[in-house]
C-alpha cells in the first residue's frame, strides 16, 4: 500500500509540474511577433546606454531589411537586426537600440564620408498607423534620429522627402561603441518625456498601443536617406492585457490539458492493474 | 515661355526651349579664344562666395587646362547625367574625394616669416595635386603641342540631373529665370546632386554639412548691393580679357540667342551628359600645325575630334560658321556674328534687365 500511495504522490507531484510549465512557458514566449515588452520601473538608471538598470529589461531582436527607396544603391545595406529594449517611467520612456557595426563611423567631414546613424519612428498622432516609409500627408510620424555626426534631431515626416526638424528638440540620447571588428556594437538609448512637449509630437501617455518602427544607417557603406535598414511597423503593449491572436497560449493549454490526461489515466491503470495483483 | 505655349494668336512665343514652369532662363557664352588662364574668375567668386569654413577646396568658378584632368581631376568619367533624352532615368554618378579636388596645401610661412628659416616658401608636404595642377601641360609634340583654358561653373542646366537626384527637393530651378539653387534649410546633406551633377559642380560643405553650389550670383543680377544695381556675375564682369557674355536665352534681341541658336556657334560643354547646359562655348581655333622647319601647314593642332568629344558633332559646324564669317570680314565684308564676338558688341555684353517690366 505504501508502494501505491507513493506513486500516486509522485504522480500528483509530476502532474502539478506539467500543468504549470505548460501554463507558464507559453506566458512568457506567447508575445505576439511585432510587440515589443516595456518595462514599467519606477527610478530610472536608464540614460546611458551601459546603465545597470538595462540588465532587467527584456529585449527584442528585430529583423531589419533594406527599405523601399528610389536613391541608387537603395537595396545595398548592411545592417540585419536590431536589438530593442523600453522602459517607462512615471515621467519618461527610455529606448535603447544595439547593433553591429564594425566600423565606427562618427565624421561626415570629408566629401565620401558618411555618419553611422540610428531612427526611431511613432506616429504623431497615435489614433492610426501610418505608411511605414515616413507616414503620409495626412498621417505624419515622429521621428527620434541619432547620427554620429549630427547627434540628436527630433523630425516630423509626412511622406518620403518631406522630414523636417522641430526647431528644439525634447528628445535626449546618449551613446556608446563597444567592442572591436565582428563583434563591435553602437548602443543608443534616446528618451522623452511621455506627454507630447507640443502639436504634431507623440503622446506617448496613451492608453493604447503604440506603433514604432527602427531604421539603421551604416555610414562606411555610404549609406543615408532612403539607403538604410528598416523594420516593420512594431507596437509597445502600452494597452495592457493580451495583445494579438492568443494562438500559441490555447495550443499550449490544450496540450498541458492532454498530457496531463495521459499521465492521469496511464497512472490510474498502473495503480489499478497492482492493486489486482 | 516654352516652345509649345503660345499666344493669343495661336503663334509660338518663342523658339527657345526653357525648362517648364520656367520664365526666362539666364545664359552665359563663354569665347575660349580670349581666355588667358588668368584665374581672376576664379578669385573673383572665391572672395565672394567660398571663403568660409567647410568650402576652402571649393571653387563654383574655376579654369582648367584642356586636355587636362580638370577640376575635380577625372569629373568627365565620374558619371551623373541622363540616360537618354527623355530624361527619366539617371546614370547615379560618383562622389569625387578630396584628392581629386585637391586639398588646400600648408605652407612654411610660420618658419620663415618667424623662425629666420631660410628655405624657400614652399608646401609642408602632400602636394601632389591640385585644382590647376596640369596648368599648360596640354597635349601634342614640339612644335605642334596644344593647350587652351576651359573656364567652368554651374550651366545652370534645362534638365538639370543634381536637382531630380535630390529625394528631398532641395535643389531648384527657380521659376524666375532658371537658376538652379540649393534650399540650405532642406538639405540634409546627402550628397545625390554632387554625384548626380555630371560637371560635378555641386559641391559639399564639409562644416555645414550641406550642398552648395553656383548661384550665378544672383544677389547681384537681383541689384541687391548697396547702391541697388544690376550687376553681372563676378566672373563675367571681373575677367580681364571680357570674354563673357551674360543674359537671357530667350531674349531674343540679345547676343546669346544670336549665337546660340541663330549662328549656332556657341555649344554647350559635354552634351552627350543630357542635361542641357546654358552656359555655352565659342570653340577655341588654333593656328595650324607647324612643320619642323617652321611651316605653317592647313592640319588642325586641336585634333577635330578632341573638340567632338567636348562640344558634340555640332563643333565642326561651329568651327566652318565662324571661319566664313572671318574670312568674309577680311575681304572687307560686314558680319554681325564677329560683331557680336568683338568686345564692344553692339547688343550689349550684360542684358539683365530686358524682362524687368514683366
Amino acid at each position: 500500500m505504501a508502494d501505491h500511495r507513493r506513486t500516486l504522490t509522485l504522480t500528483a507531484v509530476l502532474s502539478a509540474l506539467i500543468v504549470v510549465s505548460t501554463v507558464a512557458a507559453p506566458m512568457v514566449s506567447a508575445r505576439p511577433a511585432h510587440e515589443i515588452p516595456v518595462s514599467e520601473v519606477s527610478t530610472a538608471d536608464l540614460a546611458e546606454p551601459n546603465a545597470d538598470g538595462w540588465a532587467e529589461v527584456p529585449a527584442s531582436d528585430v529583423p531589419l531589411s533594406s527599405a523601399p527607396s528610389s536613391v541608387p544603391n537603395a537595396d545595398d545595406t548592411s545592417v540585419e537586426a536590431v536589438d530593442v529594449q523600453a522602459a517607462r517611467t512615471d515621467e519618461r520612456l527610455y529606448v535603447r537600440l544595439e547593433w553591429h557595426d564594425a566600423t565606427r563611423d562618427r565624421n561626415a567631414s570629408a566629401t565620401r564620408e558618411f555618419a553611422d546613424a540610428v531612427a526611431v519612428q511613432f506616429p504623431a498622432n497615435t489614433s492610426s498607423r501610418p505608411p511605414i516609409a515616413m507616414g503620409g500627408p495626412d498621417n505624419r510620424v515622429n521621428v527620434w534620429y541619432w547620427s554620429g555626426s549630427t547627434g540628436t534631431q527630433e523630425l516630423l515626416a509626412g511622406g518620403a522627402g518631406s522630414t523636417t526638424p522641430f526647431e528644439n528638440p525634447t528628445v535626449r540620447t546618449n551613446a556608446s561603441y563597444t567592442g572591436t571588428g565582428g563583434n563591435a556594437t553602437w548602443a543608443v538609448v534616446y528618451s522623452r518625456q511621455l506627454d507630447a512637449p507640443s502639436e504634431n509630437r507623440t503622446d506617448l501617455r496613451t492608453d493604447g498601443d503604440l506603433d514604432v518602427a527602427f531604421a539603421v544607417w551604416n555610414g562606411s557603406n555610404g549609406e543615408r536617406s532612403g539607403q538604410k535598414a528598416v523594420s516593420e511597423w512594431h507596437y509597445y503593449p502600452f494597452s495592457g492585457g493580451p495583445q494579438g491572436p492568443p494562438y500559441e497560449t490555447l495550443l499550449w493549454t490544450l496540450a498541458g490539458i492532454a498530457i496531463v490526461a495521459v499521465v492521469g489515466v496511464t497512472s490510474f491503470g498502473i495503480y489499478r492493474t497492482r492493486g489486482a495483483e | 515661355m516654352s516652345t509649345d505655349q503660345q499666344d493669343e494668336q495661336g503663334e509660338e512665343d518663342t523658339l527657345v526651349n526653357v525648362a517648364d514652369g520656367v520664365d526666362h532662363q539666364v545664359a552665359m557664352v563663354m569665347d575660349l579664344n580670349k581666355c588667358i588662364g588668368c584665374q581672376t574668375c576664379t578669385i573673383a567668386c572665391k572672395n565672394l562666395w567660398t571663403e568660409d569654413g567647410g568650402s576652402e577646396y571649393m571653387y563654383w568658378n574655376n579654369v582648367e587646362t584642356k586636355p587636362g584632368e580638370g577640376y575635380p581631376r577625372g569629373w568627365e568619367d565620374s558619371g551623373g547625367g541622363w540616360e537618354s533624352g527623355e530624361h527619366s532615368d539617371r546614370s547615379p554618378g560618383e562622389i569625387p574625394d578630396e584628392e581629386d579636388y585637391g586639398r588646400a596645401w600648408e605652407f612654411n610661412h610660420e618658419e620663415i616669416m618667424y623662425e629666420g628659416s631660410d628655405e624657400p616658401l614652399r608646401p609642408r608636404d602632400g602636394a601632389e595635386w591640385g585644382p590647376n595642377w596640369d596648368e599648360d601641360q596640354g597635349a601634342g609634340e614640339y612644335p605642334n603641342s596644344y593647350y587652351f583654358y576651359l573656364p567652368r561653373i554651374c550651366n545652370h542646366c534645362t534638365h538639370p540631373s543634381c536637382v531630380e537626384a535630390c529625394p528631398r527637393s532641395a535643389l531648384y530651378k527657380r521659376q524666375e529665370d532658371g537658376i538652379v539653387l540649393v534650399d540650405q534649410d532642406r538639405c540634409r546633406g546627402y550628397r545625390y546632386c554632387v554625384e548626380g551633377c555630371p560637371y560635378k559642380k555641386v559641391y559639399y560643405n564639409t562644416v555645414s554639412k550641406k550642398s552648395e553650389k553656383c548661384i550665378f550670383c544672383y544677389p547681384r543680377i537681383e541689384g541687391e548691393g548697396p547702391e541697388g544695381e544690376t550687376f553681372a556675375p563676378a566672373c563675367a564682369e571681373e575677367c580681364p580679357p571680357q570674354l563673357r557674355l551674360v543674359g537671357f536665352l530667350d531674349d531674343e534681341e540679345g547676343p546669346i540667342h544670336k549665337l546660340v541658336n541663330e549662328y549656332e556657334v556657341a555649344l554647350p560643354l559635354h552634351p552627350e551628359f543630357r542635361t542641357q547646359p546654358n552656359v555655352y562655348y565659342i570653340p577655341p581655333f588654333a593656328p595650324g600645325q607647324h612643320t619642323e622647319d617652321g611651316e605653317t601647314v592647313d592640319i588642325d593642332r586641336i585634333p577635330r575630334q578632341y573638340l567632338r568629344n567636348l562640344f558634340g558633332d555640332s563643333v565642326d559646324e561651329a568651327l566652318d560658321t565662324i571661319d566664313a564669317h572671318r574670312q568674309r570680314v577680311r575681304q572687307g565684308g560686314e558680319s554681325e556674328l564677329m560683331e557680336l564676338l568683338q568686345d564692344k558688341n553692339p547688343a550689349k555684353q550684360y542684358r539683365l534687365e530686358v524682362f524687368d517690366d514683366e
